[in-house]
């Protein structure tokens, strides 16, 4: 689904330079669950950023299905980020101004052929996956922080994405809160075979999910199957 | 994509209220400097209706009582700057002569209709003095002294307010309970007050000496042959002075009080469009300062529509979009307020004028805002999407 050959993520200020991601070789095979834990500056969102074609890397190949995408302008950029990727934020990012639904619709404006009728109806149907049929006209400000990220998370499936990255979509919300959004993205990832990347510091969290890379300072520290999926699995 | 621009910014409504009524009064102040802007050029377009140049105005002001002798020394004057050899034909008029500052009106009645019109005593030669064109009918002059009635000339403008379809040319339009009015012809164009001015229903009495033994008109228009300057002025002023002895004499050109008028007109209309101006400038000023904040302020929501997918082409779109909303919502306010000008016809202006000044400003608004939202809005599609989500 996603390869990364010898990433390296340079950020250049006028005083420093600091090296975010060093050789990073990573292979995240489709249907995948993949969870990555780190200490806090060590280059975790740096990553996910490349992986979701939101930041080039200095150095390095990012391929997706196979294909590298260096050559692909912004307007091809945008349209692979819209069909086949989905993205979950700690901080939910939902549009203050605008409705629950309307949130959710949001990806399938920026793809064309679909029509308002049939955006509606995909909106509704991510809804009801994520338990919030009943807050269709709520405003974000009326929703507590476990409600928003399910809206976030309805937005990311609404375009049914091969992939959804999520930066610590948990890291806000309260255990009770961050095991029902896990169990969403545990359901995601098992029923209609999404492929996941998670950034998390909760051990628990990452121990749910199949693999579990580990960085430290912009590199790869461990990768490794969980030992809680070996145990599902059996 | 449009309704969705429509919702975002009903949905913040609140804080665009401002703009919104920014832009709204922004409007009816361009609509109004336009519409009298407008009315000014379309009139200045127009036929004045007669030729000013070469033509002076010579202003008698007696210096006694006596109306025999004040009647004599006119008379004398008639024939002395008839004999001139600079000049080609003369006819006394009243105080309201061509860009005179000075204005006669009268009630006429026709049938169930009555209406307020100029009214303008001229002598015969008074078409040959200005050159005034007639268009249906005939000027009056001697075949009009057996006449019972007072033969009149009247304009377009006239002839449509009080007679409508009806064929005016001989008909009677009382003047006291002894007297009628008899139109005997009609003149497209006279518009004497200013270049300005909008054309008014007006109409010509003929000036008959001999008939009003008494009368005295101190008004004497002079069209004198083409070059004739200042020396032929002193000339007759002071020829005519030794007839009227302490008459005071002025004569001025007709172009230069065409100036003056011109001037009375224009002076505050470009005071008017200065003031406009400074207003509109302060308000692109506000509109750019509002939208330039704005987009710093939603570097997290930018961020996320591009990680959404929009490209960096949308984005741009979409802030100028919303800028356009914005402004429709404004202009939809000030064209239901403007139109009513035209439709309660508050002042007696054509509709045409208010619907040019009302397209111009709408455009204006319409170029304005976008000219605002370029700059800002190209910086909204520059934002680099993992910057924008980052700093949120
Ligand atoms: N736009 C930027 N400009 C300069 N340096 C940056 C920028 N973004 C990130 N960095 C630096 O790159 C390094 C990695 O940052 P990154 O945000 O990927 O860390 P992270 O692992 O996600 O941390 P956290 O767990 O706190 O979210 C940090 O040292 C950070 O300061
Ligand atoms: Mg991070």
């Amino acid at each position: 689904m996603i390869t990364l050959k010898n990433i390296e993520k340079v950020y250049q200020t006028k005083t420093i330079e600091t090296v975010a991601l060093h050789n990073v070789n990573l292979h995240i095979p489709k249907g995948e669950f993949v969870s990555i834990m780190g200490p806090s500056g060590c280059g975790k969102s740096t990553l996910l950023n490349i992986m979701g074609l939101l930041d080039e890397p200095t150095n390095g190949l990012v391929e997706i299905d196979g294909t590298p995408i260096g050559r692909y302008r912004d307007k091809e950029l945008s349209q692979l980020r819209n069909q086949k990727i989905g993205f979950v934020f700690q901080s939910y990012h939902l549009i203050n101004d605008l409705s629950v639904l309307d949130n959710v619709e949001l990806p399938l404006l920026y793809r064309s052929g679909v029509s308002a009728a049939e955006t509606r109806r995909l909106a509704l149907t991510a809804l009801e996956k994520v338990g919030l049929s009943a807050r269709t006209k709520h405003y974000p400000s009326q929703l507590s922080g476990g409600q928003r990220q399910r809206v976030a998370i309805a937005r990311a499936l609404i375009g049914q994405p091969e992939i959804i990255l999520a930066d610590e979509p948990t890291g806000n919300l309260d255990s009770v809160m961050g095991e029902e959004i896990m169990n969403i993205l545990l359901q995601l990832n098992s029923v209609d075979g999404t492929t996941i990347v998670m950034v998390t510091h909760d051990e628990n969290m990452a121990h749910k999910t199949e693999r579990l890379i580990r960085f430290f300072d912009g590199q790869q520290v461990s990768d490794a199957k969980t030992a809680t999926h070996e145990f599902q699995k059996v | 994509m449009i309704r969705h621009l429509f919702k975002l910014i009903w949905n913040r409504k609140k804080s665009n209220f401002l703009l919104i009524t920014e832009i709204f009064f922004c409007f009816l102040v361009l609509f109004a400097v336009l519409s009298l802007v407008v009315h000014n050029v379309r009139n200045y377009s127009k036929p004045l209706g007669f030729e000013h140049e070469n033509v002076w105005l010579l202003t008698m002001r007696p210096a006694s009582d006596s109306t025999e002798l004040n009647r004599q020394n006119l008379e004398q004057v008639l024939q002395r700057t008839k004999a001139f050899q600079e000049v080609e034909s003369v006819a006394l008029t009243t105080s309201n002569a061509p860009f005179a500052f000075s204005q006669m009106n009268n009630n006429l009645a026709y049938g169930q209709k009555e209406i307020m019109a100029n009214e303008y005593l001229v002598q015969d030669d008074f078409k040959e003095v200005m050159q005034v064109q007639v268009s249906q009918g005939r000027w009056f002059g001697r075949q009009d002294d057996a006449s019972h009635h007072q033969p009149i000339v009247i304009n377009r403008a006239l002839q449509q307010q009080l007679f409508e379809g009806e064929d005016p040319l001989g008909k009677l339009i009382p003047r006291n309970d002894s007297l009628n009015y008899q139109v005997v012809g009609i003149v497209e164009h006279y518009r004497p007050s200013s270049e300005y001015t909008a054309e008014e229903p007006g109409f010509f009495v003929r000036i008959d000496l001999p008939k009003n033994e008494n009368a005295f008109y101190g008004e004497l228009l002079i069209r004198v042959k083409r070059g004739t300057g200042v020396a032929f002025e002193e000339k007759m002023v002071k020829e005519l002075s030794g007839i009227t002895k302490d008459w005071t004499l002025e004569v001025s050109t007709l172009e230069k009080m065409r100036q003056n008028k011109s001037k009375l007109a224009i002076v505050p209309l470009i005071a008017l469009a200065v003031v406009c101006s400074f207003l509109i400038f302060n308000v692109a000023l506000g509109l750019f300062g509002v939208l330039w904040y704005n987009i710093s302020r939603r570097n997290g929501e930018i961020g996320l529509r591009r990680a959404m997918g929009a490209s960096s082409g949308q984005i741009y779109r979409q802030f100028i979009g919303e800028v356009l909303v914005l402004a429709t919502f404004s202009l939809l306010l000030g064209v239901a307020f403007a139109v009513q000008f035209p439709l309660l016809q508050v002042f007696e202006v054509e509709s045409a004028v208010y619907f040019i000044a009302l397209g111009m400003a709408v455009s204006i608004i319409y170029l304005l805002v976008m000219g605002c939202a370029f700059y800002p809005s190209r910086q909204a599609a520059a934002i680099h999407p993992a910057i924008a989500l980052h700093e949120e």
